[in-house]
This record gives structure tokens, sequence and C-alpha cells, in this order.
């Protein structure tokens, strides 16, 4: 008896300091920031006016707000998709080499490990337009058998001229951080170059999970190629892996925050104008905390939205052990 | 894992797309630690190989300062690392990024192993309330609620101190979901037995708990001191003055910002230093470094 008391004192006094904390830094803030987006808030002011949904109306009307929100959706939609499409190919071939396939694995995942805001600073360099190696090399390809091959000439029915390469040859390959054309591409580039490798090792854990019988047993039905194999065994066996991988993917990539302030800062024409920068910029820069806070609350239901999904999508079982 | 036939062909075919793809991955490593080695001049000309040629050089600002010439040649190396450590306080940088990253680490641990425990193994009215409330906590990602947490610093002058880049930290409730499921596979009859000895709750959580969690704390500790070394954000949202405080990302940005274009070598040398003791360590414990990273996984 004394022993359940003691415990249960114990309990109590074990979860007390963990509760407090989550309350005041975990719940507390999203309630300030929920009323704070009705008002105009900002640092150093002892009050401020009550605006109503003023804020919100201005995130879902004013074009600047549009832009932030368009950005976002397109980071994501790239950045999602094709970093798990390059994580599960990487992660098949990797699963099925004889050998070398730890040593893929290992340069795979050193982006992961990497400072973001480090690297992303030497993608800038090697970006740069006269001592970036990337530019660099594109213009030694011009005018050799590379500007041939990749002006497509050599298919039938296309003029090899009006090629991407072919031009950029004549007037100069692009300043890819500078022109609104290319920067939200670029960018997306440096998120898919950080981001894959971690899909690749959870799809690897996910590989090595399936029973090599179900596939023998595949075979055995008539599965021949390895693209029925894939699509009847694999990747349904994937499902709750894919479903993992979705959605920390565009939880994180909607995070996306290190490259933009450091390369873009949301322009050119606010093409790479995402949510986290906008919230930066207007409450820490512009001291707009009001403004600031609303751009918050509708982030924090976007990403709880996707948790949700995810939760639920694991609680119907897409898998099939 | 393909079924009976092997193919030659697939497999190199395989090891070409490999291998092209590494060395997209790889680029910018290879641009950084490059530059890092180079004069100016072959920066500027992409001279010199990988290493660069490693002739000394001759430094124009120390020209310009009226030194004479024969003070100012330079072993580009030598200049490059030389700077980054004396133009900008890198070193300091470097101790507030591992003071920063220990101290997040040991009060995450300090808070949420007994509320692990108690969540999994103690018995109490509201257990499953607390449970609950932890479930829903993982829903709220930091960085997103980043905005009121300054608010909120700033209202209490906080603001610009050691203090304000650890407290957002101190609460993991990953961790503490993480342990919980941990702790459940210890035997009960483990802590049967120390209680029976006459040990405390307290002792109890600290001298068997804690013993037997270790492979699951290295883990997590990996997972929380790559976060925090790397993490940008937080850190530029709340130190808005004194660059004692800065951590190294924010220290890189700042030196960045204040070049003008043309010392890339010290600034890829700052970027070398920065990155390369955690790529050090990943390489030396790989399958520790990707089970800690990928921990979130286990959700």
């Amino acid at each position: 008896m004394t022993i359940l008391r003691h415990t249960r004192l114990a309990g109590y006094g074990f979860v007390l300091p963990a509760l407090v904390l989550m309350f005041v830094i975990l719940l507390v803030p999203v309630l300030v920031a929920a009323v704070l987006s009705f008002t105009d808030y900002s640092l150093g002011n002892s009050t401020a006016d009550w605006l109503a949904w003023k804020n919100y109306e201005k995130i879902f009307t004013r074009s600047s707000y549009q832009k932030m929100l368009w950005a976002s959706a397109l980071y994501v939609l790239i950045v999602v998709p094709v970093s798990i499409a390059f994580g599960l190919a990487a992660a098949l071939a990797i699963h099925s080499l004889r050998f070398g396939g730890n040593l893929y694995k290992t340069i795979y995942f050193l982006p992961v490990m990497a400072a973001l805001l480090a690297m992303a600073i030497v993608w800038e360099t090697a970006l740069h337009p006269t001592i970036g190696i990337v530019n660099r090399s594109l213009e030694a390809g011009c005018g050799g058998w590379v500007e041939t091959f990749f002006s497509w000439g050599w298919i039938p029915g296309v003029d090899p001229e009006s090629s991407w390469y072919a031009s950029s040859c004549q007037e100069g390959f692009p300043l890819w951080l500078g022109e609104k054309r290319y920067a939200l591409a670029t960018i997306c580039f440096i998120g898919i170059w950080q981001a894959f490798g971690f899909n690749m090792v959870l799809y690897l854990a996910g590989l090595t999970g399936i029973p090599r019988e179900l596939i023998h047993a595949a075979a055995m039905d008539g599965a021949r190629s390895s693209w029925q194999r894939f699509r009847l065994v694999t990747w349904p066996m994937l499902g709750p892996t894919t479903v993992f991988v979705v959605t920390i993917t565009a939880i994180r990539s909607f995070q996306v925050f290190d490259t933009v302030e450091a390369l873009t800062e949301g322009g050119p024409s606010k093409t790479t104008y995402v949510m986290m920068y906008a919230i930066y910029e207007k409450a820490v820069e512009q001291n707009l905390m009001g403004m600031g806070s609303a751009i918050t609350i509708v982030f924090l239901m976007l990403v709880m939205v996707m948790t949700a999904l995810q939760r639920y999508m694991v609680e119907r079982r897409v898998h099939y052990s | 894992m393909n079924t009976g036939t092997y193919s030659t062909t697939g497999e190199l075919a395989k090891h070409a797309t490999l291998i092209l793809g590494a060395l997209i991955v790889i680029l910018p490593f290879y641009v950084m630690v490059s530059f890092s080695l180079k004069s100016p001049q072959e920066i500027g000309t992409h001279a010199g190989g990988f290493f660069g040629s490693q002739q000394a050089f001759l430094d124009q600002y120390c020209v310009k300062l009226g030194n004479p010439e024969a003070d100012c040649w330079r072993n580009p190396a030598a200049y490059n690392y030389g700077n980054a450590f004396k133009k900008a306080p890198l070193l300091r940088y470097l101790l507030n990024g591992v003071i920063v990253t220990v101290s997040i680490f040991v009060i995450q641990v300090l808070i949420a192993l007994p509320c692990a425990y108690a969540l999994a193994k103690l018995r109490f009215w509201g257990r499953e309330l607390v449970f609950g409330l932890v479930l829903f906590c993982l829903l709220i990602p930091v960085h997103a609620i980043a905005l009121p947490l300054y608010i909120m610093l700033a209202n209490v002058g906080l603001t610009n101190t050691y203090a304000a880049l650890v407290i957002p930290w101190t609460i993991s409730v990953f961790g503490i979901f993480l342990m919980r499921q941990f702790f459940k596979t210890v035997p009960d009859d483990l802590i049967d037995a120390a209680r029976m000895d006459g040990m405390s709750e307290f002792g109890i959580v600290w001298k068997v708990m804690l013993p037997c969690a270790i492979p699951a704390l290295m883990a997590f500790a990996i997972f929380s001191v790559v976060a925090h070394w790397n993490d940008y954000f937080w850190p530029r949202v709340v130190l808005t003055g004194s660059r004692d405080l800065y951590t190294p990302p924010l220290g890189l940005r700042e030196f960045q910002g204040g070049l003008d274009g043309a010392d890339t070598g010290p600034l890829m040398a700052s970027a070398t230093v920065i990155v390369i003791p955690l790529l050090v360590a990943f390489l030396l414990a790989q399958r520790k470094f990707i089970e800690g990273i990928t921990l979130s996984g286990m959700k």
C-alpha cells in the first residue's frame, strides 16, 4: 500500500516539470499567436488595436501573400514527390546491388548531416555566374559534342537552334538564383539534394522488412518482370513507409527557410517568398507581430492537418502485415 | 534481391546511375573543400585542380595597408583558414555551438527521462491524460511557433541570451514519447527488485532505467545534437544584437553578409570548419547516426 502511494506521488513529481514546460513552451504560444493574429501588435507597444479578421483577409486577398502561399505550395509540391522518387529509386537500386551499396548509402546521406545554411552558401558559390563550377562546366560544353547532344538536334523534328542549351550558349547561362524563371526551381533543387538521402534510408529500412518469400511467390505466380514484382509486392509492402516519408518530407519542406533567407530573401519578385520567410520578414524584421502571428496560425493549421492525415492513414492500416 | 537471374548489364547500369547521382551529391562538398585551399586567383580562374597549386600569392589587401610586398606573400590554405578564424570569431561560434547543443541535450534528458518513466511504469490518476497531451504536442513543430515564443521571451527580456537559445528546446515531447516506448520493454521485475532493495523512485530513474536506456539515449543524442548544431532559424530569430552569442550557422551567415564577394576562400574555409565535425563523426559511426537521424521514423 505504501509503495503504491509512494509511486503515485513520484509519478506526479516526475511528470510535473514536463507538463509545465509543455504548457509554457508549446501550448501557450499557440494561444498567444491565435490572439495576436487578430491585432496589430508590435514589440515595444503597450497596447494594440483589435482588427478582427483583417490580417487573415489580407493573407487570402493581397497579392504578395497569395504569392507567398503559391511559393510555399509549389515548393512542397515539387520537393516532396521528386525527393521521394529519387529516394525510392536510390533505395531500390542500392538494395539490389551485389556490392558497393553501403558506399552509395553513405554518400547520399552526407547532405542530411551537413548544416543546410552552410551548404546553401556553398551552392551559391557553385552556381555563381563567373567563379561557379556549374556555369563554367556548362560553358565548357558549348561548341563541342556536348552541345550537339544536349541541343537534341539528333532527334528528328527538333530544331537544335531553339533548344535551351544552344540558346544559353549564345546568350549566356542563367543567373540561377537571380532570375524569376529559375530562382524557385534552384531553391527546390537544393531542397531535393538535401532531403532525398533521408528518404532513401527510410525506404532501405522498409525494403529489408519485406520477406523474400513474398517476392519469390510472386515470381512463381507469374510476375515475370521486375516491374510487375515491384508493382504487385514491393510497392504495396512499402505503404506504411511511404505514408510516413510523405508526411515528414511535406512538413519539413513546408518549413524551408535557410536556403531562402541566405540566397534569395524571397525574391526575385516574391517567387521564393515561402511562409517561414514571410513570418520572419514581417515579424522579426518589420515588427508586424499581428500579421506574423496570422501567418503562423495558417501555417500551424496546415502542418497539423498534414500530420493528422498521416495518423488517420496509419490507423486505417496502409500495410499488409 | 532479384529472383533467379542476375544480369551484369543491369548491375553496371545501376552503378553508372548511382555514380552520376553521387557526383551531384558530392559536388558542393568538393567545391567547398577545394575553394578553401585555393588562392583568390586560382578561384577566379579555376586553376590548380582540387588542391590548388599551394604556391604563395600576394595578398593585395596587405599591400594596400602599406606593408612591404615581401611581407605579404601568403600560402593559400593557411591564408583562408587563418582568416576564417581571424576575420570572424569562429572559435567563439564553435564554442557557443557546443555550449548550446550540450545544454539542450542535458536538459531534455533531465526533463524527459523521469516523465517517460512515470508514463511507462508508474500508476497514477491522469496518466493517460498526460500521455494524450504528449501525443497532441507531437503535432506542433517548435519552428512553427517561433514567433510567439520570441514575443514571450522579448517581453521578459530574455532575447540575446544563451537561455533564449536553449529554452524552446528544453521540452522534447518526441524524447518523452521515444523513451516511454523504450521503458515499456523494461521488465517490471527489475524495478520491483530495486524497490525491494530500498531504492527510491528517483534512484530507480537514474540508477536503473538510465543505464538500461543508454542505446536509445545515444540515438536520441545524435538526433538532438545534429538538429541543434545545424539549426539556423531559431538563433536567427532570437539573436538580434551581439555576435558573442552566435552559433556556427549564424556566424557563417554573418561572415558571408559582411564580405564584398572577394573573400570566397576564407568563407569556404569557415563553412568547412562548421560542417566537417559532424561529417567526420558520421563517417566514424554511420550505423548509429543513421539510426539517430531517422529516429523520427519510429513514430
